[in-house]
């Protein structure tokens, strides 16, 4: 059975983590063992003691951000559809690297091209227009771009993969029959592209629902977004079980849109090429 | 054709091999006993387990139970890779990321024969499947179906197996190159001289290259014999009916109950009738006789097929060209066939 | 359509194309401009620009201890994530089995996972079971978030491998070592080769797994990660760059090299 370790370094590495967490979650507050008596007082205090707030932040910001991704990706992908050759491949080799470039990398130099007065944005404005501009560095503006930015390839990938697989006869043939741009984009690209939009939203959403460097980077204090939260659960307050009840309610929030959409797509026809 | 008058010696033969998959039953208690330097084809429909039988007899499943013996001695425990015996699967599984010549000189490279050698084996392959010299360094992904279709006969070949099995390897090519290597297929097991077991789904195909056809239905052979005894005495509806269209007569109290005429002397409870059996009868000449209308006309090239309406039951018919001048849809007239011609079936 | 409307629209696309290329590559191009500067504060466009921070970056031992840190759990993800998705590949894309559909979405999960949570997880995970984080269990979480990718990556050019070929080789006289070697090797060799680039990037610039399980050991993106926010100087962006274009180096590297392993394609 080759597929043993994959298998078992999961189970390891990914499920039984988990596992623990769930049980914390459940040990009265400020304690370090998993033996305590069951309590569910964790969860109550997540919804009671304003928590929610930061959780809401991240779903909200994850929303948004899939939103935005969206519809940037699919006049992209269409773009990109149209490059013929090499050129289609240069590009889309170009707008993949990033990916490869550490994130701390990147909102960094998106921070140091924001920064107000000799930040490389306002520092050209005023040395080339003598013009002074403000800055939106450390505003939830700025922390939502970086989101963006960050989240963009992995909708414009799925999207990608999902709108090479509708076959031209297909556009044609609905040309042919009368389809104008609009009726060929709502009649048969999006649904064909359906389910690689699907999986990029989901990525996107699900990757930036855990987002915190955007937020710490580029948002300044302005919000406190859950992962921030869990984080100093586990660090300054000590608190450990609030902070697994905390990170179940994320990972709840995630199978929930997961495990329907992993039903319903066949991944098996959207990788085979 | 060359009938064996005298009884050549058997190579490989199993005894009541059965191979199931949960509650299917693929094979089921198939006995079969080929003789050296036949061309023997199993034929069958999809999920007849004509497959999982060939993969048995090449060694790679093993049947649940009974045994396979090669010359008398029982190899059912023996491995694909010690068996002297080769497969052509159906994907052909020509090594992708090899040249031509190195997937012929495959099974010498295992046993460690030197390169040389090897090559010029695998040329002499190459010549006996008639696949020119200048394709021995050419990757076989660059090779056209039909090429790639002699690289896995030649390679094969290479290993100078006692037995070639073919599992539908011509199934995914086009018609006429299908033909044209159906011939070579045949003209190739003359030349060798060795075993060929081969599988198919078409009967047509095994007509055309086989000298013994065994027909396999739900995991069980239920006729063998030679191409001529497949085609004029079928032992039951399902062997007529797989070779193409016939009609088939329903024989009770003494009448062929679809035509309502006499059939004395026929106990068997079924009657087929190949429709080139079939013919106008208007002089009277015909032992089974009937009215029918011509409903279709269908040019086959040197035959003509008619459908017939004979009293509301369809009927198949095929005339030659020159007998079929003058019949068109809309003639009703007589038809019959010969006594002689039919052919009583027990199931 | 007519023909001036469909190269308006070509032309339109094209733009639209460049300012996307160009947003992305701002702010890495920011971080280049702002590492050129002498000066302890950023004042872009600078006064003189200069290379001394690239001086001080490669003088200082830390940089070469970041380097270090990175180094040693990206080669040990690659070295493992490589055999175990290689094996994880097989069984995903090649091999009819009976869990098969189930193991697909097991396989799947990790990586529709929130990283930071991932990392939270096995840090509480880690500290439960009494070990001390360090680079070792920074790989480790590594591996966990990067053997998913690479099983994918291996599986998408083993869809259109044909097992039969397998059978073939074994019938025609291979042993299973054989087997292994001559066939199912090779034809994971490509597959293979993209896994490892692709585990060697994604752990060499991974953050938020980082952050959270390599304990006192401090990774290059953790580094900067740390530093963007307090205690500026035009050596942070010097790093940035170097430990960049270190991998980039790496990758070309390997590319080069590519051809080594996958001869005969």
């Amino acid at each position: 059975m080759t597929s043993l370790p994959v298998a078992l370094l999961l189970a390891a590495g990914f499920l039984a983590p988990i596992a623990i967490v769930a049980i914390y979650s459940i040990m009265p507050a400020r304690t370090f063992v998993l033996t305590g008596s069951v309590t569910p007082e964790n969860y109550v205090a997540a919804f009671t003691e304003g928590y929610w707030r930061p959780l809401m932040w991240s779903v909200s910001g994850a929303l948004l951000t899939t939103i935005l991704c969206l519809l940037l990706a699919w006049p992209t992908a269409k773009a990109l559809k149209s490059l013929e050759g090499y050129r289609a491949t240069f590009v889309t080799i170009l707008i993949a690297l990033p990916i490869f470039i550490s994130e701390s990398v990147r909102l960094f130099g998106f921070s140091l091209f924001l920064m107000p007065a000799g930040g490389i944005l306002a520092g050209t404005m005023d040395a080339a227009f003598d013009v002074s501009i403000g800055s939106i560095l450390n505003t939830r503006t700025a922390a939502l771009l970086g989101m963006v930015y960050v989240h963009f390839p992995f909708v414009l990938f799925p999207l990608l993969l999902g709108l090479s697989q509708i076959p031209e006869e297909q556009r044609e043939a609905a040309r042919d029959l009368g389809a104008s741009n609009w009726q060929l984009m709502r009649e048969i690209d999006a649904p064909l592209a359906a389910p690689g939009a699907l999986i990029g939203a989901l990525f996107c959403f699900v990757l930036a629902l855990g987002a915190n460097a955007e937020m710490r980077i580029l948002g300044g204090q302005s919000v406190t977004v859950i992962t921030h939260a869990i984080e100093q659960r586990f660090n300054y307050a000590q608190d450990w079980p609030m902070g697994a009840a905390l990170t179940m309610l994320v990972i709840a929030i995630t199978a929930l849109l997961v495990l329907p959409v992993f039903r319903r797509i066949d991944i098996d026809r959207l990788i085979r090429r | 054709m060359v009938e064996a008058s005298e009884p050549r010696p058997g190579i490989l033969s199993t005894h009541g091999i059965s191979k199931s998959f949960g509650e299917l039953r693929a094979v089921d208690d198939v006995s079969i006993e080929i003789a050296d330097g036949e061309f023997f084809t199993i034929v069958g429909p999809s999920g007849s387990g004509k497959s999982t039988l060939v993969r048995i007899l090449a060694g790679l499943d093993r049947p649940d139970s009974g045994n396979i013996l090669l010359r008398g001695e029982d190899i059912t425990a023996t491995p694909a890779n010690a068996r002297p015996t080769c497969m052509v699967f159906q994907s052909l599984a020509l090594f992708t990321h090899r040249t031509v010549g190195e997937n012929i000189e495959f099974s010498q490279k295992m046993k460690g024969v030197a390169r040389d050698a090897r090559r010029e084996h695998a040329l002499r392959m190459m010549e006996v499947v008639r696949l020119p010299r200048e394709y021995y360094a050419r990757p076989v992904t660059q090779c056209s179906g039909g090429e790639q279709q002699r690289v896995a006969l030649a390679r094969a070949l290479a290993s100078d197996p006692e037995i070639l099995f073919f599992d539908e390897p011509l199934s995914a090519i086009d018609y006429r190159l299908r033909k044209i290597l159906e011939v070579e297929m045949k003209d190739l097991h003359r030349r060798t001289g060795k075993t060929f077991i081969y599988i198919t789904h078409s009967l047509e195909e095994a007509m055309v290259m086989s000298d013994r056809i065994a027909i396999m239905r739900s995991g069980t052979l239920i006729q063998t014999g030679t191409p001529h005894e497949i085609y004029r005495r079928p032992e039951s509806r399902f062997v007529a009916e797989f070779m193409g269209e016939v009609n088939i007569f329903t024989v009770a109290d003494g009448r062929l109950a679809e035509l309502g005429i006499a059939a004395a002397q026929i106990e068997a409870p079924y009657l087929v009738v190949r429709p080139e059996y079939l013919r106008p009868a208007g002089n009277g000449d015909a032992d089974f006789r009937f009215r029918a209308e011509v409903t279709n006309d269908y040019m086959l090239g040197s035959r003509t097929q008619f459908h017939l309406d004979a009293g509301g039951t369809s009927l198949v018919a095929e005339l030659p060209a020159l007998a079929a001048a003058g019949i068109a849809p809309g003639d009703v007239g007589e038809w019959g066939f010969d006594r002689a011609d039919a052919v009583p079936l027990a199931d | 359509m007519t023909g001036s409307n469909n190269s308006a629209l070509r032309v339109l696309r094209s733009m639209w194309l460049l300012v996307v290329l160009l947003l992305l590559y701002v702010p890495i191009a920011s971080v280049v401009l702002a590492s050129l500067a002498n000066t302890r504060y950023m004042r872009f466009p600078h006064r003189v620009w200069s290379l001394d921070a690239y001086a001080q970056a490669l003088g200082t031992y830390t940089t070469a201890n970041l380097h270090l840190t990175s180094l040693s759990i990206a080669v040990a993800v690659v070295i493992v994530s490589v055999i175990i998705a290689s094996f994880g590949a097989l069984a995903f894309a090649r091999y009819d089995w009976a869990g098969r559909k189930l193991f697909r979405r097991l396989v799947l999960l990790p990586v529709f996972f929130p990283q930071p949570v991932l990392g939270l997880a096995l840090l509480l995970y880690l500290t439960a079971l009494g070990i001390v984080p360090d680079w070792k269990t920074a790989a480790f979480a590594h591996i966990v978030w990067v053997v998913p990718i690479v099983t994918l990556v291996i599986s998408i050019r083993l869809y259109h491998y044909d097992v039969a070929q397998e059978e073939a080789a074994f019938d025609l006289g291979a042993t299973r070592l054989q087997v292994f070697r001559e066939i199912t090797l090779p034809a994971l060799a490509p597959g293979i080769v993209s896994g490892a680039l692709f585990a060697f990037l994604l752990s060499w610039s991974n953050l938020p797994i980082s952050v959270f399980t390599s304990g006192a050991d401090t990774t290059l993106p953790e580094w900067l990660y740390s530093r963007t926010a307090t205690n500026y100087s035009p050596l942070v962006p010097a790093v940035a760059v170097i430990g960049t274009a270190a991998s980039a180096a790496i990758v070309l590297l390997a590319a080069a090299l590519r051809p080594v392993f996958t001869r005969k394609r």
